[in-house]
């Protein structure tokens, strides 16, 4: 640069410099290069955080309420239908849906999908010989949902249950049982 | 430094910097200089428009049942989503004034004379889409400002000799706004 406000470099006019001097051109150039990269970084996190941060979001857990636990007796499974409200984002979603309760000694509970793991027929609790029979195809599963004949590639699919007090809770999310 | 020498190299790094940094500029004495940042100023929140604008679209919805409640979505439960809104919002207002001073430096300083008529006409041509932009973002937030604001800015449409009428169906995608009642 040139000029009589003085510089580092060898224009008419300019004194030499020692290394450790800098002239006004390479100050206004670092600073501008510090803010340029300062707003850089508070303008890409804040893009950053936006992009990534449904991973991190906390998601709601949709536990059903099933009615009180002692509605459910031992070795008779029994269809309960319910309705789950779901909340994502702006929007609000029923679903109705049902699960298969099945409990042994009416303190632990299994629940059921009530889709056959065959095809996704809805199977029936046959009582005369405790065991639930797929109609389309006569897959067969045992109370704790094994299969014990039939094209059923695997036994039926849970959902979590817990209790709550008195009360018996699932998340209807079907988990497969391998 | 080892990695900048390395791009350096590669890619046209320096020419950029030059482009950027040392451009050559009849009055660069004085605060006339600053006018020459003008342009700069309006590509910089062009950029910001457009990453802004990109991650808004990641969770707006442009339809009459969601937009308002995606837009209430993104300023209430999104990670930065007021910041990211605000930026855009403020982004749009200040686009249209830094381009609309630019034109003036360019036009007042007569930097529209030969050899840069081209570039004056292509100035043009974004200055129309600038507005462009700025009238049809303003209706996303669908919000009463936006309905209304959209309502007029059509019926004006609307009121052209001849061709009006259809100019406005063109501009509202049907003879009335938002969903069929």
């Amino acid at each position: 640069m040139s000029g009589p406000d003085g510089c580092g470099c060898a224009g008419k006019g300019c004194t030499e410099k020692t290394p450790e001097e800098i002239g006004r051109r390479a100050f206004l150039t670092r600073t501008i290069v510090a803010l340029s990269a300062v707003i850089t970084a508070a303008l890409s996190t804040t893009g950053l955080g936006y992009f990534v941060s449904p991973a991190f979001q906390r998601r709601d857990e949709d536990w059903v309420d099933l009615g009180r636990a002692g509605d459910f007796k031992a070795g008779a499974p029994r269809l309960v239908e319910f309705t789950q409200r779901k909340r994502d984002a702006w929007v609000t979603s029923e679903r109705r849906s049902a699960a298969w309760v099945v409990t042994s000694d009416g303190k632990t509970f299994t629940a059921f999908d009530p889709r056959c793991t065959h095809l996704g027929c809805p199977y029936r609790w046959d009582a005369g010989s405790s065991r639930f029979i797929c109609p389309c195809h006569t897959a067969v599963f045992g109370p704790d949902g094994k299969v014990l004949s039939g094209p059923a590639p695997r036994p039926l699919d849970q959902y979590q249950t817990k209790l709550e007090g008195s009360r018996l809770a699932i998340l209807p999310k079907a988990e497969q049982i391998t | 430094m080892k990695a900048y020498e390395w791009a350096r190299e590669r890619t046209g790094l320096d020419q950029i910097w030059t482009a950027l940094m040392e451009r050559k500029i009849p009055e660069a004495r004085g605060w006339v200089g600053l006018l020459y940042t003008l342009g700069s100023a309006t590509m910089m929140i062009f950029t910001v428009q457009a990453v802004t604008g990109f991650l808004l679209a990641t969770n707006y919805v442009p339809s009459p049942d969601h937009a308002y409640d995606s837009v209430r979505y993104i300023d209430s439960q999104v990670l930065f989503g007021r910041v990211v809104r605000g930026l855009h919002h403020w982004g749009a207002t200040f686009m249209v004034v830094f381009a609309v001073l630019h034109m003036m430096r360019v036009y007042f300083m007569g930097s529209y004379k030969y050899p840069r008529e081209a570039t004056w006409m292509a100035g043009v041509g974004l200055l129309l889409l600038v507005l462009g932009f700025s009238f049809t973002g303003y209706l996303l937030p669908w919000d009463q400002k936006a309905y209304w604001a959209t309502v007029v800015g059509t019926t004006i449409a609307g009121t052209t000799p001849f061709v009006g009428a259809m100019i406005a169906d063109i501009l509202r995608g049907s003879d009335g706004m938002g969903p069929r009642p």
